[in-house]
């Protein structure tokens, strides 16, 4: 899952990587409001963590103008900024979710896993499909109750397609949401990830559609 | 109370204007009544002139110079009605004053008129006051006549009138004019009272004005008013205007010096969590005790901050529909996880609240936000209007607070359950606001087992 965190303070935004990678995100960074507008409205993210008080262009400005140019992924708004009506403007801008420093890092955490849940339709933080589960919450995968041990990437593609139950992602999509922007992309290495998961998974649940990509189904 | 000096100064107004009235009144009314009398006696003097000039003209001498006068050529026939009122007599100048041939008219009957000793000289007038029968007052009018071929002898011929007609004739005027003074005295009176009505009315629309503003209707006095008051009311406003601004810009600061901490503690928690591993650091430890009482402290010296700038300004009103439908919306993306079930009553938009927009999000948003986070269903709100009183009760159906815990809730920095976030204030804020604005907050079982939170708030109406 790839995230965009957009913090002007740097020690801060240092920190919120760490916390956001550690949690198994991919994380692109901006520290203004223009580079975060510019990001937001070229590359496409699971979600955003966005502070208001930025420089060049506030938070507020830039949220308003993703949401006018239909721009869809859910955001999170941290800010030191804790009045109501702060909350009911930032809300109504077409923010999802509004948390008030200082924080913390499992909240912030816990929330943004809620809003990239939400916002791929799925209600519970347990994902399921067939006999295969997946706990949003601790990362822990099993297989008709059995634990099933992934690596990090490994688990990063399949939480990247249990968010997307029946739909058809490609491979520059799974690409994009698994690595970093700078990061140098190799879509083959998304093939090896798929192959591993088919033998540690009963093997029909990713289906391949030529062509176009993967797609998650539960067994008919 | 501006009633009571718009009052005193109505009655001083009144007052110096009837005393002013009632001299002028009086005042006209003798200078008029001596000039009708003056004249009514010119009037009378030069009726009895030109009686004497016809008498005159009637008068006879014989040879010897003795002058008489055929009553039966005198055709006024108060000539000859004894005390008529009206008389004439004729003597010989120097002569005794029952001396033969003085004449009389029938009316002096056997009295007879006494004029003054002098003699008037040829051709000129002498005008007495005198008495006559009955003592009554007369006005006697002679002159000296005498035949132009006897000219020693001289006679003099006097012609008297009754001055009682005069009196009479003066006081009937007297009588008139007291009346006619008297009601242009009242209807005077009437338009002063008038005058003031109409010249203190703009007082009383200002009064309004400040009633308006009391009652939070207006943040400014509305209107136009004379050009004696307008610069006071402009003025005033003016100093309404700063007072906001003022307490505005106090806000805005008290705001960013909290919000300028908040990011430098966000980032030493941070750091102190990630030092906080399996085995906690005693440093990590402490940053992370006093960042959260740092933290604490900071919301509730802005709370406190945001209490004390409210109040003080008149003329707030916040309709209470759509402060609560926003907070609603937050409530629903924030605890959206929840999925709880958020019922609100319609409110009418008229519905207003006498205080800061701020000051009822506040109230609000904390009241909902710890019902969301108890809540395990539903959350209800309804509101009502009673007798200027805005009633809110917010209801979770949450495992309710228990009686004897509820007043421990209200007071600073208690945290029932110290693993639920939240920084423990949220009640304790509603209580403090909720007592400024001399309302009420009560807390009570829900009918779903939760906790019923009620706040009473000063209405505008």
């Amino acid at each position: 899952m790839r995230l965009l965190l957009v913090e002007d303070e740097p020690t801060l935004r240092a920190q919120l990587r760490e916390g956001l990678m550690a949690a198994g995100y991919v994380v692109d960074e901006a520290d203004n409001g223009r580079d975060a507008h510019f990001l937001g409205d070229t590359e496409t993210f699971d979600a955003v963590v966005l502070d208001l008080g930025l420089p060049v262009l506030d938070g507020l400005t830039v949220l308003k103008r993703w949401r006018d140019a239909g721009r869809t992924m859910p955001v999170l708004i941290l800010t030191a900024r804790d009045q109501w009506n702060e909350k009911v403007a930032g809300i109504d801008a077409g923010a999802d979710d509004y948390l008030t420093k200082p924080f913390h890092m499992e909240e912030l955490l816990a929330r943004v896993r809620a809003l990239i849940r939400r916002a791929s339709g799925q209600a519970s933080p347990v994902l399921r499909c067939g006999p295969l589960a997946l706990d949003t919450r601790s990362g822990r995968v099993t297989c008709d109750g059995q634990p099933v041990p992934l690596t990090s990437h490994e688990y990063k593609v399949l939480d990247y397609l249990m968010h997307r139950p029946g739909a058809v992602v490609s491979r520059s999509e799974l690409t994009e949401h698994i690595y970093a922007q700078d990061f140098d992309r190799d879509s083959n290495t998304i093939e090896v990830f798929v192959g591993r998961l088919r033998k540690k998974l009963p093997p029909e649940l990713i289906e391949t559609v030529r062509g176009l990509g993967y797609r998650m189904a539960p067994p008919a | 109370m501006p009633w009571r000096r718009a009052l005193s100064l109505r009655v001083r107004w009144l007052a110096a204007t009837l005393a002013a009235l009632a001299v002028a009144l009086v005042l006209a009314g003798v200078f008029l009544h001596s000039l009708f009398q003056d004249h009514v006696l010119r009037q009378f003097q030069s009726t009895l002139t030109q009686q004497l000039d016809q008498l005159t003209a009637r008068l006879e001498f014989d040879a010897a110079g003795q002058a008489s006068i055929d009553p039966a050529q005198l055709s006024d026939p108060r000539w000859h009605r004894p005390y008529s009122g009206l008389y004439w007599q004729l003597d010989e100048v120097g002569a005794p004053a029952d001396a033969q041939g003085a004449l009389r008219s029938r009316s002096l009957w056997d009295d007879r008129l006494r004029p003054e000793p002098d003699v008037p000289a040829d051709g000129q007038l002498h005008v007495h006051p005198g008495t006559g029968p009955r003592d009554a007052p007369l006005l006697l009018v002679e002159r000296t006549v005498y035949p132009a071929d006897a000219p020693q002898r001289r006679w003099r011929l006097v012609v008297a009138g009754d001055l009682q007609e005069v009196t009479a004739a003066s006081d009937r005027f007297a009588r008139v004019l007291a009346l006619s003074l008297l009601g242009l005295g009242l209807l005077l009176a009437l338009a002063a009272l008038a005058q003031v009505s109409v010249g203190l009315a703009p007082l009383r629309a200002l009064q309004r004005a400040l009633t308006a503003l009391r009652e939070g209707r207006t943040a400014r006095l509305q209107g136009q008013f004379p050009a004696e008051v307008q610069p006071l009311i402009d003025d005033f406003n003016r100093v309404l205007d700063r007072n906001a601004e003022v307490v505005e810009r106090a806000r805005t600061q008290a705001g960013n010096l909290a919000h300028a901490l908040k990011t430098p503690l966000a980032v030493l928690d941070q750091a102190a969590s990630r030092a906080d591993g399996p085995d906690p650091a005693p440093l990590a430890a402490l940053v992370r005790d006093q960042v959260g009482r740092a933290r604490r402290h900071i919301d509730w010296h802005l709370a406190r901050a945001r209490v004390a700038a409210s109040q003080r300004l008149p003329g707030q009103r916040t309709p209470l529909a759509p402060v609560l439908a926003g907070l609603l919306r937050v409530m629903s993306k924030v605890h959206a996880e929840r999925a709880l079930r958020l019922d609100c009553t319609d409110i009418p938009a008229d519905w207003a609240f006498a205080g800061e927009e701020q000051d009822l999000q506040e109230m609000l948003g904390n009241l909902l936000d710890n019902a969301c986070l108890w809540a395990r269903t539903r959350v209800r709100v309804e509101a009502r209007l009673d007798g200027g009183q805005l009633q809110v009760v917010v209801e979770d159906d949450g495992p309710g607070i228990a009686p004897e815990q509820r007043q421990a809730v209200l007071a600073r920095g208690v945290r029932l359950d110290e693993a639920t976030p939240g920084s423990g204030l949220g009640l304790a804020i509603v209580a403090d606001l909720v007592a400024l604005y001399g309302g009420a907050l009560a807390l009570e079982a829900g009918s779903a087992g939760g906790l019923l939170a009620r706040i009473s708030l000063p209405a505008v109406r």
